[in-house]
């Protein structure tokens, strides 16, 4: 581990530190909120006025929504700009946004949309049909190359749009589509008052920079961009012209300023957090929410834990298919990692209270299949994380033929120890400490792992390109709920296919069952129907461990405790995903 | 002029040098900067693939060097993939703000370590010397990053200074002293992590350069002529002493760089330090390279300084030039 690998961790012990030094002896820690319940909660009518500071972990890459592709530039995306039909953050089912109202065809492949009237961009213009005409061509053009045009090819082909008058427009899908109203979420509405020359000319990727003058942006969105500090932060002011109103008429948001303080590291978020510097923060690791509610400012905090999201971690080994004598060690080591009943008893071994307990200190949740707790519409409550049982681990390798050597060493039914290595990215601290548990878990059944944690970069090339490696541990979720979000996972012919990606057909009779009923819940309409089928998938996925599932974290967020209407969500942008309605209660009024 | 000139060359080489090393070194590691896409579920190949002609990536290693060195020769030291801007705005303001922090902490580090130093040298063989001694080796010992994290601490726990940043939120509504005590406020902690991580080898080196000095028989002659002491220090001692340490000077603008980079990272300053690390770990290659290229030319900047003052102090290493 470099130097500047392990400030991250440094600031983490300071935050501790800090912690320590300034908790008063005896003093109780402020309690920090539990999951919340499942319905929505109702909003509070808020007072006008104030300036709210957010961190972001990044500088966002640009202001143009149709390329953001990292996640600062998506979460600004998020503040500036508006979709037609919406996933809520907290129930995480769709409502109506831009399009007050939409029917489907009953065969599931036409959605006629009714946009809503009297709605004007930030800088004054109306909005209407042929606004969205032209969002869906950018975001479909080929050369514009947006990081969401996938969303949008559906079957195989482009969704195409039409406009019937100023404020209806068809979207057809080229067959039926479980997901198809998901799919406009992430699809800002552009103005093509502004947009239509430069994309004409060739040059909408040049539009919309992080330092573009505010007076050249305009968007549906709550906020708009005004000043940018580089390196420093970017000051986003009310929306005059939103579109959205509290339930007694009045115009959001209330909040006059949000200001987006740049932080190098989530340690660093938190310190400033803790400081005062920053009012509202999310995606806090367990350590610093633990240190944060301990220390002398947490009564000034109001912290909530939300229970599991939607990211969760998991171990898997190397099942490709080695072309030829491309390396001959792991081929051989794969003959154990294809067996079933070695990849159970890895499952089984593994102590996944303890990776809980010591990695997120009590605040992440045991998993036994691939969808988490924070999945509320899709998991399979069935399948429950496996106890930990060694006696049973050692008899299901003892059943497979592997043997304890004389020295305590696992061999497998020729002879050979079995040993192996996992590799992780050095850049998530608790990955690496995962697979240590993981390393001293697999010890009691005389398995020796070694720990390889290496950089991401390098990670995706041995995952997808080399195959270089026995086992890796990685982390998944953290998008949609919805099952297709993760649908190039869980295919066989899936790039994302972690184990054995990009496969012509099928390996295994199971993955084949999984990609026919993948591939059935994609169209299937009916929402009970689809809900039973994609069960089945994470019945088999559980059964057959092509992942070993291990936890999900908690999703912890903070924010000042004058703040009102403050409920963050496992969706991102967790703490900021209605930031239209966050107001500062009269008892603290930011300047 | 001819000495300007051949260092100028001198400086160009290197930088063209540098340049391609990092380049080739970034080329080498695995990777590039779409390998996070490549492992998002709802990001499809073909889309990566658009993504890739678009960032231009998919153009050869040497195609991208030379698009790069054409843009140098427009000033703009090629495109972020992030952000799709010229890097010169957003590095050359990363690289002001190093250099606001890295002179300050220069300035001050000498301020303290040369009369410090002149005052030990002096007194050798003495108490204060030995306990000096005993200061400046713990201060070497003590790693940089554990001295920015504890003032760090202090930060957190007295709230008497900023955590990070460089200029407080309502920075633009204040006057013109107000901003200045501002950037004081916000500059403190960085400058002193700074200033300690040097001061202990500069004071160590002014000693020992005046130590000889000061037992030089031409020091001892003047002393015994009765000159008085400040007189004798400044007018005889220092010009003496110079040389040694105007090449530690542009050496210590080299040690409060690297130190510099550190120190941001810990204290959110938003230099090239910050940038440089983000920069590396998504692979947004030409800013690695501008990032590399700027920290460079400060480099040189400081050398050339220390050596147009010797230059100019030292009539030996002026006929050298000519």
């Amino acid at each position: 581990m470099t130097i500047l690998e392990s400030i991250p961790r440094a600031l983490a012990i300071l935050l501790v530190a800090a912690q320590l030094a300034c908790g008063a002896p005896g003093s109780e820690p402020a309690p920090a909120e539990g999951p919340g319940s499942d319905s929505p909660s109702a909003s509070l009518q808020g007072t006008p006025g104030g300036r709210l500071v957010a961190a972001l972990r990044a500088e966002p890459g640009t202001l143009n929504p149709v390329l953001a592709a990292d996640r600062p530039a998506q979460t600004l995306r998020y503040l500036t700009h508006s979709d037609l039909i919406h996933i809520n953050r907290e129930t995480q089912l769709t409502e109506p946004a831009l399009a007050e109202s939409w029917s489907v065809s009953e065969d599931g492949t036409l959605y006629t949309l009714r946009l809503r009237r009297g709605v004007f961009f930030s800088d004054g213009e109306p909005f209407d049909a042929d606004d969205v005409v032209f969002t869906f061509e950018v975001y479909l053009d080929p050369e514009v190359a947006s990081p969401n045009r996938s969303l949008l090819i559906v079957h195989g082909e482009p969704v195409r749009l039409e406009k019937i008058d100023a404020h209806t427009v068809t979207l057809r899908l080229a067959g039926p589509y479980a997901a198809g109203e998901r799919l406009f979420d992430s699809i800002a509405m552009l103005p093509e008052h502004l947009l239509a020359a430069p994309y004409a000319g060739g040059t909408l990727s040049d539009e919309w920079k992080i330092s573009t003058p505010s007076d050249r942006f305009a968007g549906l969105g709550p906020f708009q961009p005004s000043v940018y500090r580089s390196g420093e932060s970017l000051t986003l002011k009310r929306n005059p012209h939103y579109w959205r109103r509290d339930s007694q008429g009045r115009q959001l948001p209330y909040l006059d300023e949000l200001v987006l303080r740049f932080a190098p590291s989530e340690d660093a978020e938190a310190i400033r957090f803790q400081s005062g510097e920053i009012d509202i923060l999310s995606d806090i690791s367990a350590g610093n929410f633990v240190a944060l509610a301990a220390s002398a400012t947490s009564a000034e905090l109001s912290l909530r834990d939300l229970g599991p999201g939607l990211a969760y971690n998991f171990l898997f080994f190397n099942l490709n298919e080695l072309a030829g004598d491309d390396l001959p060690a792991v081929a051989a080591r794969q003959e154990w990692f294809r067996q079933l009943e070695f990849r159970r008893a890895v499952s089984e071994v593994v102590d996944r209270d303890a990776i809980t307990r010591l990695v997120y200190q009590g605040l992440a949740r045991p998993l036994g299949g691939p969808v988490p707790e924070g999945n509320r519409l899709w998991r399979n409550t069935a399948l429950e994380a496996p106890a930990r049982s060694v006696e049973s681990a050692r008899a299901r390798l003892r059943a497979a033929g592997f043997t304890l050597g004389a020295d305590g060493t696992l061999r497998d039914p020729r002879g050979a120890p079995v040993r192996f290595s996992i590799v992780t990215n050095s850049s998530n601290r608790q990955r690496v400490e995962i697979a240590a548990i993981v390393q001293e878990d697999l010890r009691a059944l005389g398995i020796e792992v070694q720990v390889v944690p290496i950089g991401f970069q390098s990670l995706v090339q041995r995952l997808l390109e080399t195959h270089d490696y026995d086992a890796c541990i990685l982390g998944l979720g953290g998008g949609d709920v919805d099952p297709n979000s993760e649908s190039t996972v869980w295919l066989s012919s899936g790039s994302r296919h972690l184990w054995a990606p990009a496969q012509e057909s099928p390996v295994t009779s199971w993955e084949a069952t999984v990609d026919e009923l993948m591939t059935r819940q994609l169209t299937e309409i009916d929402a009970a129907a689809r809900k039973r089928q994609y069960d089945q998938v994470q019945q088999i996925l559980a059964e057959q461990l092509p992942l070993v599932y291990l936890v999900s974290p908690n999703v912890l967020a903070g924010a000042h405790r004058d703040l009102g209407n403050f409920r963050p969500t496992i969706l991102e942008p967790s703490a900021l995903w209605n930031v239209h309605e966050l107001f500062w209660t009269p008892s603290r009024k930011k300047p | 002029m001819r000495f300007l000139s051949r260092r100028a060359l001198h400086g160009l080489v290197l930088l063209f040098g540098v340049s391609l090393l990092t380049f080739v070194l970034a080329e080498l590691a695995p990777g590039d900067y779409l390998s996070r896409l490549r492992l998002d579920p709802t990001v499809s190949d073909e889309t990566i693939e658009l993504m890739n002609e678009r960032l231009g990536l998919d153009r050869s290693a040497a195609a991208r060097y030379f698009y790069w060195l054409r843009s140098v020769a427009r000033l703009e030291l090629g495109y972020s993939y992030q952000s799709g801007e010229p890097v010169a705005g957003r590095v050359g303001a990363a690289a002001r703000n190093t250099l606001w922090l890295s002179g300050v902490a220069t300035l001050l580090a000498w301020a303290v370590a040369l009369p410090l130093g002149l005052w030990l040298a002096e007194r050798r063989g003495r108490t204060e010397v030995a306990l000096a001694s005993g200061a400046t080796s713990l201060l070497l010992a003590v790693p940089d990053v554990l001295l920015a994290l504890a003032l760090l601490l202090l930060a957190v726990r007295t709230g008497w200074f900023p955590t990070g940043g460089m200029v407080s939120l309502g920075f633009a509504e204040l006057g013109w002293s107000a901003r200045l005590l501002d950037l004081i406020h916000h500059a403190a902690l960085p400058v002193t992590a700074l200033v300690l991580t040097i001061v202990p080898t500069l004071v160590r080196h002014v000693q020992a350069a005046f130590g000889d000095v000061l037992d030089s028989a031409f020091l001892r002659a003047v002393r015994g002529a009765g000159i008085p002491r400040r007189r004798r220090l400044l007018r005889y001692a220092l010009p003496a002493a110079a040389n040694p340490l105007i090449s530690l000077f542009g050496l210590s603008i080299a040690s409060l760089l690297s130190a510099a980079l550190l120190i941001e990272v810990v204290m959110s300053w938003p230099g090239i330090g910050p940038l440089m690390i983000a920069a590396v770990h998504s692979q947004d290659i030409y800013v690695v390279l501008a990032v590399v290229l700027a920290s460079t030319v400060l480099l040189l900047f400081g050398n050339l300084t220390a050596d147009l003052a010797l230059y100019a102090l030292d009539p030996r290493i002026r006929r050298e030039g000519e």
